[in-house]
């Protein structure tokens, strides 16, 4: 009987857990509203752009460097993020494009992106083009001129585009969000940059870009006060090696006037007037009164005819 | 060069002055025959006081120091007339004996300066050493520049500015004379030969005031 009872005990455990593991009647029978599609067609859970914006994303070249038609970004964040791209652009060799678009919106099917990009952006400086999606950042994509679009590795792309989501993500409000998304994109740029220019980046002069267009332009006075400075040290030793240099020579040389001593030729003279060593009146000068001054005593006259 | 006298231009190993007749024997008539012992710095007027001497005694050893071949004297005293500064400072530089001039120098490398400021005039006289390279408008800017002092009765600034001067006018001749030709080794010059060195300053202002008579002078 015992071991009836414990046998009893054990199915019943293994029946529950198997009703649990079981699927839902509800999942078991779908409704037909969600049943999956038919093969062959995929249904996509965003919206396509409004019709009546598609020119203004993708009708011409963009006159700025921030395009939003449906003023998806409130008018202060607007501003500021254009200021930041436009100081981007002033810095940077590579411009950068921004297309806000709606988190629940879509670039419509018929919009050739790659074609687009050809016909713009062929010409001109180099840029980067983003489609960022505020409240959707991992949606954005990336895409590079066509001038650029073979120098940077497609990784290097992904690396951008995946550091600046990281970046966002980090912060909980839109303005934030996008404010770092721009931000490391523009840092990455720079990267890009030195990679094309095949220098050697250093990160000491990873470029700290900044939204706020007051501290980017008292960055850049800061940025170019350090150039100034580092030209200023670089030349600081060499010229005061010099300056010491022509002290010393100065020194030398007024030593060297100081401590001189001249010997005069020695000529052989003929003695005149019967004196040994010496002939001759040199010169006189008469300082009896003020009204005769020496001007007028250059001619030397004898006394006898100065009496007269 | 000129005769101490007439002021007249003379040639060459002139014996004596073709117009005036003027030669040494003149001066030693007027003067004293025998040579005079003094020092470099002889203020027999007593114009310089002892700092001014100090002074002055400097400047004299620095053209000496620059100009080994060279030294400077001072004379002061009172000659009675104007007329007699130019013979006696020939006189004086051709039979004076500078006791504490640089040993092995004759008065051949002397530059005498001679302040009478009775007749309230000065002389400067050089040796044959600088013949071949001062000459009187040389001299005469040195003496121009000590003027306005020696007005005011500042012969010791006086002869500091001329000394001053003379430096610089000897450093430009020094430096002309290297250009004309390559210099040479210093030669010593004869020293004076110091014959009855017995009289002094005060014979020496005795001979001046009582100038001893043509039969004196001719024995």
């Amino acid at each position: 009987m015992k071991f009836l009872a414990h046998f009893t005990t054990a199915l019943a455990v293994i029946s529950v857990t198997l009703l649990a593991a079981s699927p839902t009647p509800a999942s078991a029978n779908p409704s037909p509203a969600e049943s999956p599609p038919p093969s062959g067609e995929i249904v996509s859970p965003f919206i396509p752009i409004p019709e009546k914006f598609i020119p203004a994303y993708f009708g011409k070249r963009p006159e700025s460097y921030l395009i939003d038609p449906q003023k998806l970004l409130s008018p202060s964040d607007f501003r500021d993020r254009l200021a930041f791209l436009n100081y981007h652009a002033s810095d940077s060799a590579i411009d950068l494009f921004v297309f806000v678009i709606g988190a629940d919106q879509e670039i419509p099917a018929g919009v050739k992106l790659d074609e687009i990009i050809g016909r713009f952006f062929s010409n001109g400086r180099p840029a980067v083009i983003v489609f960022y999606y505020p409240n959707s950042v991992q949606r954005s994509t990336l895409l590079l001129s066509p001038s650029i679009a073979n120098t940077i590795p497609q990784t290097e792309q992904r690396r951008i585009l995946e550091s600046a989501v990281m970046q966002a993500n980090r912060k909980s409000n839109v303005s934030e969000q996008t404010e770092q998304f721009l931000v490391q994109v523009s840092i990455r740029i720079y990267w890009m940059e030195q990679m094309i220019s095949g220098k050697s980046a250093k990160n000491d002069k990873v470029p700290h870009a900044n939204l706020n267009p007051a501290l980017s332009k008292s960055a850049a006075k800061a940025a170019g006060f350090a150039k100034l400075q580092e030209v200023v040290m670089q030349l600081m030793i060499p010229a005061a090696a010099a300056f010491v240099t022509l002290v010393i020579i100065a020194l030398l040389v007024a030593w060297r006037r100081l401590t001189a001593r001249h010997f005069f030729p020695v000529h052989q003279v003929e003695t005149r007037l019967g004196g040994n060593h010496a002939a001759g009146v040199g010169a006189v000068i008469t300082f009896a009164s003020t009204k005769v001054p020496p001007a007028s005593q250059r001619e030397q006259v004898s006394d006898f005819s100065r009496r007269f | 060069m000129n005769c101490p006298r007439c002021v007249q231009r003379i040639h060459r190993a002139a014996e004596s002055c073709p117009h005036c007749g003027f030669s040494i024997a003149d001066a030693d008539a007027q003067f004293g025959i025998d040579p005079v012992q003094i020092r470099c710095l002889t203020d027999s007027a007593g114009i310089l006081r002892r700092r001014d001497r100090q002074s002055v005694e400097a400047a004299m050893e620095k053209i000496t120091r620059r100009f080994p071949q060279i030294f400077v004297a001072l004379y002061t005293g009172s000659l009675g007339d104007a007329a007699n500064i130019r013979p006696f400072s020939f006189w004086l530089l051709n039979r004076a004996v500078y006791e504490d001039a640089p040993s092995g120098m004759a008065n051949d490398a002397g530059i005498l300066v001679t302040i009478d400021p009775e007749s309230k005039a000065a002389t400067m006289v050089f040796g044959y050493l600088l013949d071949p390279f001062l000459c009187t408008q040389d001299i005469f800017e040195c003496l121009s520049r000590a003027h306005p002092y020696w007005l005011d009765g500042r012969y010791a600034d006086g002869f500091l500015k001329a000394l001053n001067h003379l430096e610089v006018i000897l450093r430009k001749k020094f430096k002309k004379a290297r250009r004309d030709s390559k210099p040479q080794n210093p030669k010593p010059l004869t020293p004076h030969p110091a014959e009855d060195l017995g009289k002094g300053v005060r014979a020496l202002d005795q001979t001046i005031a009582e100038p001893p008579t043509t039969e004196e002078a001719t024995s």
